[in-house]
């Protein structure tokens, strides 16, 4: 048993093998995965060596669920079983998705609750979260296949302007499929990861990021290895999907034929934009209707969603405090970046050609398969290090349905910040948090993420109470929120799990279903699972011991001892769930201790110590 | 966790207002390259726990000694002034004339892109008068004189209060 695994701060955890861990990026339109093949982390492709995964799922007749090219084939045909752009739908509701605009060829499941829609398909209620799911299982067969072995880890890119709910369900999802993420990425991020570790190691890059449903903007600085997140921009409604349905509109209008239907006209839009930027001019036939469109008129019709897109790009210059001059590279990302119009736009905003060496489509899951393969703890020469902002402002509702923030975009990540809040009225025992997030003053216009209440407040006059609400954000850029009052220590805290989101007994009861259905194995991951988290923590706190005994108190390392005992005997014969359980139990009784040890290290780095 | 008292320290500076801004932010990089949660993303939770709350100590560490206005309270809390409360006494009539008639010139500024001209000058005079209260700032804190440093203190906070309003009307002017 390897003895010293715990971070030492400054010391180098030894790790025998090569362990396997992936980057995925779960893309609108496509996905992809990518593994370190020896020297370099490239994309993996499928039996047919298709790189891209088509973000489709259909569910067919015969009961199979098909994920990607084939589910395509069935996107016309068989509208209501095949779900695509599953990514737009996470995180909203059904009536924010209607007002939305987008095409959505489906029966929404009346019995569900208008913030958390789900698809009626032959297969049952399918919700954003489960179709997510089907896609990241898919890309995680694949990669088994082609490495040859079980994933410890991944990597998952999500926009950076993704909210909390975005980003808890794209965590569910990948729970779902049975992947322990190792950490949730922001996309541009990953993009810079790939390109700054082959360019130039100093500057100011600007990553624009135009996918097929949504758009990001970041500003990062590279110096020595370390990425720093500057600002970041975006709209989770602006993408490759809004040039394609402002073209297919046109196009209806144009050829005035009522039985052209949207999902062809989308389709047909979509063909004529991929082939623009190859010509200046393209033909089209619709029915008895000939017709052509250059590229002129093409970035007429596209005007709009562009202009947005620029005007993001300004806002973010201005977040970051950085001129145009500042600006040494500009990386284009996302297969809407084709588009000769939208590189033109970019080139004359910025004024320099942007890199575009590495293919835009593979370029954000590359980076997070470098990032997968350094925090799976696999040693690479490269070491680096990214430091990521919160994308939008967190808050607290206060009188007269304001937003207070605790927590301003672009905060650096991981952070902890606290704010005093007093009772309003005499005698008050209670308080309800309402917790935001948003950049607008008024409740009205931001989004509600949680709400929970404070109790146990001891009766006083109001404004005599200090009621103190800690907003945590970890490197997932996840939300967790805390209430105390200070006199009295009442505490009520909350993970913030999106009002609309799946709760966990029912991503439990879809993942015994799941369980039940063809994944067999369940039992046996989860039991290695345990057992890697259960040699860890031996191994973190035998390690601990070792460094700082004199922290112990009376009788605590007997105790200890005996945790760790009964978890190593339950390694050789228990159940996953003996495994998992004893762990939790090790992990509370020496919890104490781990906690002296923190104020220990954190006193020390305080007094200049190197830590 | 106990209430850290010196940020100077942990970024291996002197205890003062003005500062090696790029020491700062190599330090910090230094500093998060060895605490950062990335660096034990496979650990167990403990490690992880542990490294969270380092990295987002070394987060909050760094912001309050970037920003000018938050080490100036920094400081004057280091010599044990409560800054969060602000009494009549603490700023005099005149701070408060000046005030107001800086709002005004500002909300006087026309709406729309013509406005972004006449807002650039009043910014302008805002980031000298800055520079001139911190320079006070810095004496009144090397007499000691604390009264004096606190007084100034919330002085920047109105002028940083106004900078920032000024911003924000730009970024509307601008359609942000």
């Amino acid at each position: 048993m390897a003895l010293l695994q715990i971070q030492e701060p400054g010391g180098k955890p030894a790790r025998p093998k090569h362990r396997l861990a992936v980057g995925i990026d779960l893309g609108t339109t496509n996905s992809l995965v990518a593994a370190r093949c020896g020297l370099k982390v490239e994309t993996l492709p499928d039996e047919a060596g298709a790189h891209l995964l088509p973000s489709v799922v259909h569910y067919s007749r015969e009961g199979a669920v098909l994920v990607g090219k084939q589910a395509k084939a069935y996107a016309l045909t068989d509208a209501p079983n095949t779900l695509v752009s599953a990514k737009r739908m996470l995180g909203k509701g059904l009536s924010e998705l209607r007002q939305l605009g987008h095409y959505l060829p489906y029966e929404f499941d009346a019995s569900r609750d208008d913030k958390a829609p789900a698809v009626i398909t032959r297969a049952g209620s399918k919700d954003p979260v489960a179709v997510s799911a089907d896609i990241l299982a898919a890309l995680k067969t694949r990669a088994e296949s082609a490495l040859k072995g079980q994933l410890e880890g991944a990597v998952i890119t999500v926009p950076a302007y993704f909210n909390d709910a975005q980003r808890q369900q794209t965590k569910e999802a990948a729970a779902l499929a049975g992947l322990n993420v190792l950490r949730l990425l922001n996309e541009p991020t990953a993009a810079a990861v790939a390109y700054g570790l082959d360019s130039a190691d100093q500057g100011n890059i600007v990553v624009f990021d135009l996918g097929g449903g949504t758009f990001d903007v970041s500003l990062l600085s590279l110096t020595r290895g370390v990425f720093e997140v500057l600002s970041t921009g975006g709209d989770t409604n602006l993408g490759g999907d809004d040039f394609d349905r402002l073209l297919a509109s046109w196009l209806v209008e144009q050829c005035g034929d009522a039985s052209f239907n949207e999902g062809e006209a989308q389709q047909l839009a979509n063909e004529l934009k991929h082939q623009l930027s190859d010509l200046d001019c393209v033909d089209f036939v619709i029915g008895d209707y000939q017709g052509s469109l250059s590229r002129e008129q093409f970035a007429e019709i596209a005007k709009e969603p562009l202009a947005r897109a620029m005007m993001i790009c300004r806002r973010s210059l201005r977040d970051a405090r950085l001129e145009l001059d500042d600006i040494d590279n500009v990386i284009l990302v996302g297969g809407s970046t084709r588009m000769p119009l939208v590189r033109a736009a970019v080139e004359s905003f910025f004024g320099r050609e942007p890199l575009t060496s590495i293919d835009p489509d593979r370029v954000v899951a590359v980076g997070a398969g470098i990032q997968a393969d350094v925090l799976i703890g696999n040693k690479s020469d490269t070491d680096f290090l990214l430091l990521d902002v919160t994308p939008l402002s967190l808050g607290i509702e206060t009188m007269g349905e304001l937003v207070e923030k605790i927590i301003p975009r672009n905060t650096t990540i991981p952070v902890s910040r606290a704010q005093e809040f007093t009772t309003f009225k005499d005698g008050q025992t209670a308080m309800a948090l309402h917790v935001m997030q948003g950049e607008r003053e008024a409740v009205a216009d931001c989004r509600s993420l949680a709400r929970f209440t404070l109790r146990g407040i001891p009766g006083m006059v109001a404004g005599a109470a200090k009621i103190r609400v800690t907003f945590q954000v970890d490197a997932d850029g996840l939300l967790s929120v805390s209430a105390e009052e200070t006199l009295t220590g009442a505490k009520s805290e909350i993970q913030v799990k999106p009002s609309y989101g799946l709760e966990a007994d029912t991503i439990e009861s879809m993942l015994q279903s799941s369980q039940e259905n063809a994944r067999a194995d369940m039992e046996l991951r989860s039991l290695q699972e345990a057992k890697v988290d259960a040699i860890q923590l031996i191994d973190a706190v035998a390690a601990a011991v070792l460094a700082d005994p004199q922290l112990l108190e009376e009788g605590e390392q007997q105790k200890i001892n005996e945790g760790v005992a009964a978890l190593a005997a339950a390694l050789e014969t228990g159940s996953s769930t003996q495994v998992s359980d004893l762990t939790a139990a090790l992990n509370k009784i020496s919890g104490d201790f781990a906690a002296r040890r923190m104020d220990e290290h954190i006193a020390r780095a305080l007094q200049g110590e190197s830590i | 966790m106990q209430a850290p008292q010196d940020y100077f320290s942990l970024f291996s500076l002197e205890r003062r207002f003005a500062i090696d801004k790029k020491a700062l932010s190599a330090r910090f990089r230094d500093l998060q390259s060895e605490s950062h949660p990335d660096k034990v993303a496979a650990a167990d939770e403990q490690t992880k726990l542990l490294a969270v709350q380092q990295s987002s100590l070394l987060n909050d560490a760094y912001a309050t000694l970037k920003s000018p206005l938050a080490r100036a309270g920094y400081l004057l809390q280091l010599h044990g002034v409560d800054v969060e409360g602000v009494s009549q006494t603490d700023l005099d009539m005149a701070v408060l004339m000046e005030q107001m008639e800086l709002r005004e010139t500002v909300a006087d500024a026309p709406a729309g892109e013509a406005g972004l001209a006449v807002l650039a000058p009043i910014k302008q005079d805002i980031g000298n008068r800055i520079v001139e209260r911190e320079e006070r700032f810095v004496a009144g804190l090397e007499a000691m004189d604390l009264p004096g440093a606190k007084r100034v203190f919330h002085e920047l906070q109105f002028l940083h209060k106004l900078f920032q309003e000024i911003e924000v009307s730009e970024e509307r002017r601008l359609g942000f």
